[in-house]
This record gives structure tokens, sequence and C-alpha cells, in this order.
């Protein structure tokens, strides 16, 4: 007695101090709700990991009123067992009545599980996915229709569901917009596929493996998978799925989460019970590993988003003792070759850009990496306003562990694997656990979110798998009940309750649609929009509560409520008092709703003209990978053309372009005329098409009233073919005339007449020595004589950086034009021109520390104080680069093996602590016997600091580099002095590689055009896709590409520039690796326009 | 109590003065255990065939360049071996226990060559202690004769062009490039080694001393003789299925498979099968062969040097043809053209397929196990016990290595022109190293 009431003591104060201060989601324990459900695993002879490749992907959690008492109830799959329904008595109690309501289930292996009104009675039924056919499995879908008593009858044959394949979940609604709830049946295959095979491999139907639509006819579903455009190919891993009307057109759309290298689908609804599967066009890349997905405007712009989970851990010694990014090259061959798109190992936040293309920023919102992640929910869950985010994780063993793979495995199994088919307990054993704490993140503003596990939610060690939300207290906010592997299930009931107020909105429409899925609300308060749809089927294997939610911080009373019923119809409720539950019921007289309302106001300044009026250039780069010679270097440096240059060859006054080529292809002169351009062949240009042309400055430079051309080679590739070039014009005929030794991998050159003797001088920058990334080449600044350029001053500009642009600007307001020089792993570098001398005055006009990898710079007021600021294209936010003053990104520069060739090792800070960016493989490859050596295990590199893996003195004696910062911004001129401003986030998805200042909306003022992304990084990054430019008219008003017509994701471009035609002027964006753009631009004519929505 | 434990020292203390008159004993087991170590470390490993073979010859040589000092029997290989002068002199009437020397010499250069040191260190130890409980004193003087050999050949080691082979580029790939070597499945592995050519030869004045004829053109034509031999790769591997799991072909194919990583993937479950690797096998041959003629010390550390230079000069040589050849694998041009769900019966090993590295290599150590132990030497070869496979019956080395050739072609991993031809540069090999290499007095 007395040692109970001690461990009672014990237990007491041990909840006490688990139940941390602002904790958010508390959980429910089992003895007081009476839910023990628990999937347990039991691996035996016939099904372990090494039988089934998803034996750990657990089970799925249903949510609904089953028997409309105005409480939610729950309904848990299990793998191996029973299915069970828990009935909600209120106050958090429930009661298990799965035997007598006869929803257990028949299937040996269920996964997936859907609440939905299939036969429109009002009463939600309950529909189950099971994997049949392999391992022995038996059984089938089975679907529960309600009886209305909580009892239900098992009646899949009936509707044509009892299907018998390997199915992962499944999602109704409307796709027909008949009235009636069709389905989607996402499948998953099971083969081990050990080559990857053509991409092609997802149009031949497979019945066990592929996904299926079905169309719901009168209470029939038939197979319309075929006709209706949908993949069901033996790739298709399809793992997650959410359905959404993304592009706002009124029909709904659906994306599929695949698993491994086939692709995710994203189905368009073409509205006539088709769709087009349209991924590589709307997407940059996706996840590599989906698992499951959710939906949600996260940037309140009325669009959908979505969250793809995958598995990249947080925790270094995770990370680093787990398989890592793909292998360049083997990327290039599956994109390139084998016809699949860009995927890459971690969480994808794919943000809409009005239904038009998506930019995903899961790097730059801090949602990226959340470990072996199963199901992600949307949901206001401390109703502020702002989406957050649930993710449900773990898994029982890593079967990606490199230890494992590389040393342990290999002892255990042997010959194991053909003989027994079974790994021992003793090998399971020798496989890590990766249990992993659920992680919740808080939505805030400007595309952020905060990382609040660990004090929003407990912190155990549970796996967890299916999940789903609902009010199951009534309460108003959401809850959250997981479905757990080899646990029992655990209920998160929110405690946010009367902090914040919500709205939970209960929809009822007419026909069989009784829930109206697929309706569409939107809350407008405050002059904030909030969009939400709904649909249940979300996270993984699992459907949500039917209700619509939003939270609404202090605020007591809304605007306006817009429901957009499935039909296309809608409603208006006007200031709607919060904190309470509504049930909408459809008005029967219901006006018809116009979704191009949605849409926002588009700013037509820009129109890509197809034509291109001649200009045909396709700059094609050349097959080459930096990498593979330089293998730790951060990023490359071969693909940072084409140069672009405009103006009159011919001596016609007309403007004529000039297209540099890369390293092997040739530069291209187009002629304009009359009515637009044409290709010209120059012989003496195309001579050297060995050098790849980097920067090119057309100008007059022997003053013989003929335009002459000065070529800055550079690509870095071989250092044979680095001299720059200057072709002199002779009566229309190019000449190359001699310069001086400039043999750097140039990246800039730019010409002004600095010391005001009449003639064109030039700077030209350089980024690298040749194959020594890290050894900084000197600029040039040449003198002009009459033609003959000689190096003046190489003393200011001996080793200024790793130089990406320069610009020649009165920066001191002293008539005299000054210098600026931006680079990568430098500062902003502002040179004084003083009577023809150029003195760095950079520490007196600039001091902060603002180390960038700058890539790009223009003269603009943007603030409109009367004074010249800058705007500086940076980085961005959305990479693994993580760079600030207190803990700048490092870059140490060496031959740190003593062989004769250089080496980098780049560092980011992670909780105080500097960590190599590249894994020990990666660095082995170049420091083999250093690293083996000392790290014979993966377990005993991972988690190592920087210091712990190189020798400290090693490091001291290296050259170091660093960054300040990623950011694009401006530099604000106050009388002269010059602080760094950062843009807004959704201009920090890309590098900003190209600004082109004009007037292009026809007002009084000239505006920036701002353009960028760029691809030359390993897998680890990813890809900079997602920028579609920018016009930028003042600090406060920056408008996206896609709000000025014009789209530039996925395209890296290098130039802007503006080229005038009769008159006309037009807006030449040249791009790597891909065809240059023409676009038309208002002309001055038409005035002040409309502004479009921001 | 303390009575007991004085007895005992001065039982230890009189064992200790007995074994002091006793000159050590090293056997040929004992040379056998540390050369059966390295393999089992390079495994654990997991060294690329390539590396292994230079893991291999260095300690060889070193403890034979001890062996050969003052002997009646062996020349030293200095001055025969590129860039390779004299070792420290041992005085005719030196204390120093050669064998000894030779097997200190062998472990510290094995543990500066492999990974896993901790493995070479735990050995090395059990027979340190040993050693200095028989004889304290020849145990130290021999060391240390034998670690100072071992930094000499260190120090010329060093300068074999390996460490700077590590920066140097990876192979490109140009997938588009057609016939061009390409990463095979599951694992799609960069090559291996890609500049292996430029290590420094030993024997051969370089790589490219010998070369052997030229890979045929590649060519999609289905009478184009590339093709024909894709064809035969693709009907040899269907005739073998028909005649089933027990058929020669598959048994000969998986008995001289030596890939030392086999990534086998089942959905996320990933893991490696590891075997020694085509060098390794033949110094398991060097092994049974010493034992079986009961050879000498001397002679046995001989036979393991001789092979050894004959499988690293193998492996440079041939590195050289596949890097400037870059043949595509059989597995690519199968799967592109005739049959996508095909794969071969071994797994295809990471680099490009021209000549076979098996075929040189194990030609190359069969004419030099012929020229230490003779011709018609027969033996069982039960290298692969550990790895689950029986034990097979040759009546000669250049029959091993003729099966070990033609087992490619059972793999399905090359073509019949990268195994005759590959032969052929074996021979050459061979027999310009039997030939140039004095190491036997007359």
């Amino acid at each position: 007695m007395n040692n109970f009431f001690r461990i009672g003591l014990a237990s007491l104060l041990f909840m006490g101090c688990s139940k941390k201060e602002g904790q958010l989601f508390e959980k429910l324990s089992s003895d007081d709700s009476n839910i023990n459900f628990n999937n347990e695993l039991v691996e035996s002879k016939n099904i372990s990991i090494l039988d089934y490749l998803y034996y750990y992907n657990g089970g799925g959690v249903a949510l609904g009123d089953i028997n409309n008492d105005g409480l939610v109830d729950i309904y848990f799959t299990s793998n191996q067992g029973k299915n069970k329904l828990y009935l909600n008595k209120g106050k958090n109690k429930f009661e298990e009545i799965s035997v007598k309501a006869g929803v257990e289930g028949q299937s040996d292996w269920n996964t997936g599980t859907v609440m939905a009104d299939v036969n429109g009675d009002g009463y939600l039924d309950i529909y189950v996915c099971a994997v049949v056919g392999i391992n022995g499995f038996e059984g089938q879908n089975e679907l529960f229709i309600n009886n209305k008593d909580n009892t239900f009858t098992e009646s899949a044959a009936e509707y044509g569901l009892d299907l018998d394949n390997y199915s992962s979940s499944a999602a109704f609604f409307d796709f027909d917009l008949d009235g009636d709830l069709d389905m989607y049946l996402l499948n998953h295959a099971v083969h081990s596929e050990s080559s990857f095979g053509n991409a092609s491999v997802r149009n031949k139907r497979s019945y066990e493996c592929g996904d299926k639509l079905f169309r719901n006819d009168n209470g029939k579903f038939v197979d319309v998978s075929d006709q209706a455009g949908i993949f069901g190919g033996a790739n298709g891993y399809g793992l997650g799925l959410a359905v959404s009307d993304f592009n706002l057109d009124g029909y709904p759309d659906i994306y599929v989460g695949n698993d491994f290298h086939e692709d995710d689908y994203y189905y368009l609804n073409n509205g006539d019970g088709t769709f087009t599967e349209s991924l590589k066009q709307y997407f940059g890349h996706t996840s590599r590993f989906s698992m499951g997905v959710d939906v949600a405007d996260v940037n309140h712009d009325g669009f959908p988003d979505i969250l793809s989970l995958d598995m990249l851990p947080e925790d270094e010694k995770v990370l680093k003792s787990s398989l890592g990014d793909d292998n360049v090259q083997m990327l290039k061959m599956r994109t390139e070759k084998l016809g699949y798109h860009y995927q890459y190992s971690r969480n994808m936040l794919q943000l809409n850009q009005a239904g038009g293309g998506f930019t995903e920023t899961a790097l730059l919102s801090g949602v990226a990496a959340t470990d072996w992640s199963w199901s992600t929910l949307f949901g206001d869950y401390d109703q502020d306003g702002e989406q957050d985010i649930f993710v449900s994780n773990g898994i029982p063993k890593r079967p990606n562990d490199l230890d494992y793979v590389k040393y342990y495995s290999n002892d255990q199994i042997k010959s194991k694997i053909n003989t027994t088919k079974l790994l021992d307990k003793e090998a399971l054993k020798r496989m890590p656990k990766g249990n992993v704490t659920n992680y919740v993140f808080q939505g805030a503003t400007d595309l952020q979110f905060k990382n609040r596990s660990k004090d929003w939610i407990e912190n155990d060690s549970i796996i967890s798998n299916g999940s789903g939300y609902a009010d199951l207290d009534n309460d108003g906010d959401l809850d959250v009940i997981t479905n757990n592997t080899n646990a029992i299930a655990s209920v998160y009931i929110n405690k946010t309750d009367a902090k914040a107020n919500y709205l939970k909105l209960k929809l009822r429409f007419i026909g069989k649609n009784t829930f109206g899925i697929g309706a569409k609300v939107i809350s407008y308060s405050k002059g904030k929009k909030q969009f939400k749809e709904l649909q249940t089927t979300r996270g993984f294997q699992s459907s949500s509560e039917p209700i619509i939610h939003f939270g609404y911080g202090k605020t007591k009373q809304i605007d306006s409520l817009v429901v957009i019923w499935p039909d296309k119809t809608y409603q208006t409720l006007k200031n709607v008092k919060t904190a309470q539950t509504l049930t909408i019921k459809a008005n029967k007289d219901r006006n018809a709703f116009d979704y191009k309302k949605l849409h926002p106001t588009v700013l037509p300044i820009f129109k890509k003209l197809e034509t291109g009026l001649g200009i045909d250039f396709v700059h094609q780069e050349n097959d080459y990978i930096d990498f593979l010679v330089q293998k730790l270097i951060p990023y490359q440096r071969s693909d940072r053309g084409p140069a672009t240059a405009i103006g009159d060859l011919n001596g016609d006054g007309k403007e004529d372009i000039f297209f540099g080529g890369s390293k092997g292809k040739k530069a291209m002169i187009y002629f304009q005329n009359a009515t637009g351009f044409v290709k010209n062949k120059v012989a003496e240009i195309e001579k050297d098409s060995v050098f790849e042309d980097a920067s090119v400055v057309i100008g007059d430079f022997n003053n013989d009233k003929l335009n002459d051309l000065y070529v800055a080679s550079g690509g870095g590739e071989n250092a044979a073919d680095l001299q720059d070039r200057l072709y002199l014009n002779k009566s229309i005929q190019f000449l190359e005339v001699a310069l001086p030794k400039i043999a750097q991998n140039g990246s800039v050159v730019k010409a002004f007449d600095y010391d005001n003797d009449g003639d064109l001088d030039l700077f030209v920058g350089n980024n690298s020595i040749n194959n020594r990334f890290g050894s900084l080449p000197d600029g040039y600044l040449l003198n002009n004589n009459k033609g003959v350029f000689t190096v003046v001053q190489s003393k200011t500009f001996e080793k200024i950086g790793m130089v990406t642009a320069a610009v020649f600007t009165d920066f001191n307001k002293d008539g005299k034009m000054d210098l600026i020089v931006i680079g990568e792993w430098m500062k902003p570098t502002f040179f004084a021109n003083k009577n023809g001398k150029f003195t760095d005055v950079t520490a007196t006009v600039f001091p902060e520390k603002s180390n960038g990898l700058w890539q790009s710079i223009i003269p603009f007021d943007i603030d409109q104080d009367g004074d010249q600021d800058y705007l500086v294209g940076n980085w961005g936010m959305n990479s693994k680069f993580k760079a600030s003053q207190d803990f700048p990104m490092k870059m140490y520069y060496d031959d740190f093996d003593a062989n004769g060739s250089f080496e980098t090792i780049v560092a980011i800070e992670k909780n105080a602590k500097y960590y190599t960016t590249l894994g020990l493989d990666e660095l082995a490859e170049q420091f083999s016997g250093m690293l083996k050596k000392k790290f014979n295990s993966y377990k005993s590199f991972a988690g190592k600091t920087l210091e712990e893996v190189f020798d400290p003195k090693m490091l001291e004696k290296a050259k170091l580099f660093e960054v300040h910062n990623l950011k694009s911004g401006y530099l604000r001129n106050d009388k002269g002095k010059f602080t760094f401003v950062p843009f807004s986030n959704k201009m920090q998805v890309a590098p900003i590689t190209s600004f082109l200042k004009a007037n292009f909306d026809s007002d009084a003022k000239e505006e920036v055009f701002a353009a960028g992304n760029y691809f030359g990084v390993s897998p680890y990054h990813s890809r900079f896709d997602g920028f579609s430019g920018a016009l930028i008219k003042n600090e406060k008003t920056i408008f996206l590409g896609n709000q000025v017509g014009i789209d530039l994701t996925q395209k890296a471009v290098r130039n802007l520039d503006i080229i005038t035609l009769n008159g006309k002027k037009y807006m030449l964006v040249t791009i790597n690796n891909k065809k240059a753009e023409l676009y038309e631009m208002p002309s001055a004519k038409n005035g002040n326009r409309k502004q479009p929505t921001n | 109590m303390k009575a007991k434990f004085f007895s005992i020292a001065i039982i230890s203390l009189l064992f200790i003065s007995c074994k002091k008159e006793k000159s050590i004993v090293v056997t040929t087991d004992e040379y056998h255990a540390a050369i059966d170590n390295v393999t089992q470390i390079m495994i654990h490993d997991i060294f690329s065939p390539p590396v292994a073979s230079r893991i291999f010859v260095y300690p060889n040589i070193a403890a034979y360049e001890i062996m050969a000092q003052n002997s009646k029997m062996y020349i030293s290989l200095q001055n025969q071996l590129n860039g390779l002068d004299s070792i420290p002199k041992l005085d005719s009437k030196s204390a120093v226990n050669q064998p000894l020397a030779a097997l200190v010499a062998h472990m510290e250069l094995s543990k500066q060559l492999v990974f896993s040191e901790e493995i070479v260190d735990k050995f090395r130890d059990s027979l340190y202690q040993k050693w200095t409980d028989e004889n304290e004193e020849e145990f130290t003087v021999s060391k240390e004769y034998g670690l100072k050999v071992a930094e000499r050949i260190k120090k010329w080691m060093a300068k074999d062009n390996y460490k700077e082979t590590r920066t140097m580029s990876k192979f490109s790939v140009y997938a588009n490039q057609p016939g061009r070597w390409q990463p095979t499945p599951p694992a799609y592995m960069d090559a291996v080694e890609p500049h292996w050519g430029e290590i420094r030869t030993l024997v051969l004045d370089s790589a490219a001393q010998f070369k052997p004829i030229p890979a045929f053109a590649f060519s999609l034509d289905k009478k184009s003789p590339f093709f024909k031999e894709v064809q035969e790769v693709y009907d040899i591997s269907k005739e073998m299925v028909k005649k089933g799991d027990n058929s020669e072909e598959i048994k000969i194919a998986q008995f001289w498979d030596c890939n030392p990583y086999v990534s086998v993937s089942q959905g996320h479950m990933m893991f490696a099968k590891k075997k020694i690797t085509p060098g390794a096998h033949w110094i398991g041959i060097v092994k049974i062969a010493s034992k079986k003629s009961n050879a000498d010390f001397a002679k046995t550390v001989f036979a393991y040097t001789k092979t050894s230079i004959g499988i690293f000069e193998g492996f440079i040589s041939c590195w050289d043809q596949k890097f400037k050849s870059n043949v595509v694998r059989p597995e690519t041009v199968i799967n592109q053209n005739i049959d996508e769900n095909w794969k071969p019966l071994l797994q295809t090993p990471p680099f490009p397929e021209y000549t076979s590295g098996h075929s040189v290599v194990s030609t190359c150590s069969a004419i030099v196990l012929t020229s230490v132990f003779g011709d018609n030497f027969s033996y069982t070869d039960d290298t692969e016990l550990q790895f689950g496979l029986p034990k097979r019956n040759f009546g000669s080395f250049n029959a091993a290595a003729q099966e070990a050739a033609m087992s490619r072609l059972y793999g399905g991993i090359h073509y019949r022109a990268a195994i005759v031809n590959g032969i052929d540069h074996g021979k050459t090999i061979g027999n310009f190293i039997v030939e140039k290499l004095k190491m036997i007095k007359k």
C-alpha cells in the first residue's frame, strides 16, 4: 500500500512534468477514453519486411459521426488484426462496438480507410482498403454500408467496389459533378524493381498495382480509369492521395504521391469525365519517396497548396547515417533518358501560383525534413488564422541505415535471403530503430512555419502512421488521432479551447452528396482571405471529419463567408459570429458561381510572342558536370551562360542580337531587318566555338562608328579555352584582334569611359581559377588606347573575389562613374572613381558583414527617396545552405590531402555547431584514407561536427570563405552610405540572376523586372526552379510573374534585355539550355492600367 | 597467498629465461593467416578489385624483400620494380629473424592500406604477445627491422600516384552516347576507379605497354560482330535457364563471381552481399598451392609476392583499357534493345566491359603460379566455401583461369571478345612478368 502510494505520487509528479507549459495537444489516456486499439505487427515466417516492402506502413483512421448524434466516432484499420470502431459517448469516452457493428473486416492485410456517405442516405459508410493476392493475403476491399442503427452491412460487391488488389487508400468525391460520389482507388506496386525501366511503364495497366477511377452510375461503381486517362502501371507506388480543385475551375483534380522513382501524378480534371496528367508542366520537382499528402491554402491567395511527405531526417546523427541523395549522373539519366521528372528525397511544399505552376518552398518554409513521415494534416490548430501542420512519423526499423546496408546486413543475411526467405530476429535487431516524435509546425506569415514539436506535443517515441483530425469533444478546435504501430492509438486533444476563436462548418448539400464533398468555403475577415475545400481523404490512408474549420484569433465576428457548392452554385453569409459551429444547408435558390472571380486579375504587362520575330535561338548547354571533376564544390561553374548583348552590329542603325554559345557550340548573331530578325553566320566568331561565352559587350572600341564585340570566355572546363576575345568590326566584317592575356574563368565584362578620354574602357570580372574553386582570380581594368587595350591598376582588382556581376554607376554622386563589383563568397564591393583612379571604399560606404552568393545588381531608386539604391540578387533562402552574420556558411579551401589538387569543404551551422554539408561517402571519395580510417562506420561519423571530422589545425591552415546572407534585397542609399534590406520571402525562392530596368507598365516611372532560377547544384539541394519572375515597382509593391503575365518557373534565366523593333519595345529573356523568349510590352499609349491584386 | 604469488612469479621468470635460448619460429601458417586476415578486412571495408590488388601487393613485396636479404635462393626486387631501390640492408650476422621481420612488415603495410586498422592490430597484437613471450630480444630487433623496411616501402608506395588519382575526375556517363558505358542496375553505381590506368606499374613500363586488340565497334545492326556477341550473351543465358539451376555453367558463373559488393534491394530494404575480389580468389589459390606443395616460408612469401605482382599489373593494364574503350555492358544493351526485363545471372559490376578483368587477371595469375609451382598442378579450390559455394577441382592453374574467364560469359556480364582478348592480354602480361622478373638464383 505504502509502495503503491509512492509510485502513484511519483507518476503524478512525472505526469506533471511531462505536460509542458503551453502544450497544445494533450494525449488522452486510453484508460479514460477506452480507446485501446493497437496496430500490432507480428513478424512470422510468411511475412516480414523482407517479404512485403510496405510491411511497416501501418494502418489508417477514419473519422465521422456514424450515428448522427453530433459526436465524431473513430474507426481504425489493423494490418493483421481486426479493425475497430469506437463510438463517441461524449466527454472523450468511447465504446468499442466493432463486433456488434459488423465492421471488423475479413481481409488479411488492411490498409487505408475512408468514411463517406457512399449511398447518399445521410449516414456515413465505411470503406476499407486491403492488400490482396501477395504473401498469401486474402480478402477484398470492403464497403460497410450504414444500417442507421450502429450496425453496418458489408456490401462492396453490390456497389462494384470489392476490389482484390494492392490498395493503400481511396477517396470519395464527385469528379463529374453529377451529384453522387465517385471514387479514386490508390494502389501500390509491390515489385521490388531492381532497374528503373522507362517511365512509360505507367501506360501499361496492371490490375493489381494500378490506380483506378470509378464513376458512380446510380449506385454501381464503374471502372473508367482507361477512358478517363488514369495511369495504372506496375510502377505506381501510390501512397499519397489528395483531391482538390487545384486550378479552381469547379472540377476536382487529383494529386497522387508515388513512392520510389515513379513520378507523382497531377491529374487535372477536364470537366468532361477525363483527366490530363500534367505533373511535369506544373511542378518543377516533387518528393522522391512520396508518402502522405495534404492540401490547404497556406498563403491566403485562395488557391490550394500541397505538402507531400518524404523521409529526410532532421537529426544530423540519422541524416548522415542514412542513404543520401541520388547520384547526380543517375538523376540526369532518370530524367533525361528514362523520362521521369525531378524528384528529391524531402518534404515538398508546393505553392499554387493561382492555378499556374507550383513553386516549391519546403526548405525556405522550414518543413523539408521530418524524417520517416507518413501522414500530414494541415489545420489551424492554434486558431490564429494560419495553417499549421501535423506530421506523423517513425518506422520500427530503418532499412536505409548505411551501416546496416553495407556492414551488418552481410554477416546476418548472407545466404539466408535465398534459402529461408526470412531474416532472423538477430538480423532485424541489428537494424536501427526509427522511432521519431511526431512533428507539429505553427504557420507564420511570409511563407514561414515554426517547428513547435518540442512544446506543442508530447515527445514520445511512438510510431504513428495514418492520422486524421476531428473535433472529438465539440469544443471547436481540431483534435488529432493517429493509428500507431505496436502501440495504442494516440488521441491528441487540442487545448486551444477558448484561447482563440474558430468557426466549424458542417455542410448539408442536396441529392446524394449529402455532406457537400467538394464544396469550398472562403472566409473574409479583416482583409484576410481563408480558403478551404471539403475533402475528407487526407494525410495517409485516412479520412478526417467532414467539416470546414477556420481559426480567427481574437476576432469575434468576420465579414463574410462564401460557400461554393459542388454544383458551382454559391451562397454568402455576412457578419458571421465566430466561436460557433454552423450547419449550412444549401439554399433552394442558389446563384451560379463564376470561378473566374477566384482568379486574380492579371496585369497584362507581358505577353509572350510565340513567333519570336525570327529569334529562334536555343541555348544548348554542353554535356559537362562540374561535380565529376571538382567533387566537393558547392555548385557548378560551367552552366552560367549564355551571354547576350543587344546593339547594332552591321551599321544599319537597327539593334541586332548576339547570343553566346556554350563550350563547343557556336555563338549566334541575329540581324534586325524591317520585320524581324534573321540568323547570320559570322565565320570569324564561329571559329571560336571552343570557348564558352560567359559575358559580352557590344561597343565601338576603336571609334570607327561601327560596333565591335568583346567576349569574355568562361565556364571553367578547360584552362586552355579561357582567353577573352575582341572582334573589331571592319566594314561589317569582324576581325579578331589581340588582347592582353585575360584567360581566367570570366563572368562579366562592362564597358565605360572611366577616364573620360573619349573611348570605351572595360572592366572584366572573373569568377574562379579553372578547376581550383576557391582560388581567386584577378579582375581587370582595361584601358582603351585607340582600340588597343592594356591592363591598368592591376593591384586594385587583384583577387577581388569570385565575381559574378559589376556595374559602372556614380554611387557617390560626384559626377564620375564608380564601379560596384559583386560575387560569390564576397560582399558587394564599392570602387570610387577619383580622376580615373579606382579606390575600394566599401569599408566606409557599406561596412556591414554581408558576404553573399551575389548574382546580379542594378541601380534603382526602390524607396523612391530620390537617390540611387541598388537591387542585388542573391542565392535565396530555398536551399540547404544556411548563413547569418552570427553563423556564416563556411568554406575551407586547401590541398587537404597533399596530393597537388585543392579541395573545398563547405559547412553550415545547426544548433550553434558546424557540420559538413556532405556525407561520409562523398567526402571519402576525396579523402578516402583520411576519413575512412578515422570513421569505420557511418554511426561513428554521423553527428560529428566539422572540427571532429577534420583536424582543426588542418582547417586553420586552410583559406576560409564565409557567407553571411543568402537573401536577395537591396542596398538602401542613405546619403551615400548603404545598408542591406531583404525582400520578402516570395522573392527568396530561387537565386535572382538578372534584373532589367524599364518602364514596363507605361506609368510615369521605371520599374525593375527580376528573373532567376538555377539548376547547377547537386541533388542535395534539389533544383531552384520556382521563381516566375517579379516586377518591382517600389519597396512595397512587388508582383510575381504570374500576376503580370509571365511565368519563368522551371527556366534558368541568364539575361533580360530590351530590344526595339520599329519603335516597339520587347523584352528578350535568355535562358540556359532552353530557347530564348520574347515578350511584348504595353506601348506608352495605353496609359495607366488597372493594378493587379497583390 | 603471498607465497603462491611469489612462486608463480618465479616460475614465469624461469619459463621466460628458458625460452630465451630458443629462436622464434614463424610458420607459413602464420603468414597465410595474416593474408587471410587482410582478405577478410577487405570484404568488410569494401575495396574494389583494383584497389584490393594494391592492398595485396605492397605488404608482400616488403616481406619478400626482407626474405631476399642474404638469401641463397631469392633475388631482391630492387631496381627490378619501377622506382624500388634498396631496403635497409641486413648484416649477415644480424640477429634479425627474417620471417618474423617479414611478417611484421607485412602487417604494418597492410594496416596502412586498409581502413579497419583495429582488425590488423588485434591480429598483430596476439602475435607480438606470443613472440615477446618466446624471445623478447629477438622479437624486438626483428620487429624494429621489419618496421624500418615497412617505412621504406611506404615511401616508395606513396609515389605510385594512388593519392593523386583520388582527386581525379569521375567517369562522365553521357547517357545519350550509344555504346558508351552506363551505370547498371540495381545500384547504378559510379564507375569504379576510372584513373587506375594511371597507377604506377611495377614491371610494365606503363599501363599501355601491352594493349589488347580493340573491342568490336558498337552497333545495333543485327549482323554486326558487336551485336552478334550481345545476342550470344542473351541466348546463352536463356539456354542456361532451360538447363536449370544445376547446370555446370551456373555453377561456374557463381563460383567465379568474385564481386566484392553485390547490392540487393527489396523496396526500402537494402543490403549487400559481399565477397572476395578476383585478386583475393587467386591469392587464395596461392595459399592452396603453397600448402599442397609444402612450400617453406620463403617460397610461400615468394609465391604470394610474384602472384600479387601479376594481379596488380593485370588490373592496371586492364583498367587502362576499360576506360579507353568504355564499352557498354550487355545488361544495358539487352535491356534497351532485346528484352527490357532481362537480368544477368551475376550482378553487373560497376565499370566498363572491355576487357574482362577476371580474364586478364586470372590468366596472368595462372601463368605466374605455373612459373612458381609448375604446370599441371592439380588442386581443390575451396576459396569460396565461406560464401556457401562448393569446392571445385582443377588440373592446372591455366585450366582454372580459362574457366574463370568463361564464367563472365555465363554470368551475363561480358561479351565473348572481352574474354578471349582478355585471356590473350593476360597471357602477354603474365609471360612478360615471368620473363622479366629475376627472383630465383640459378
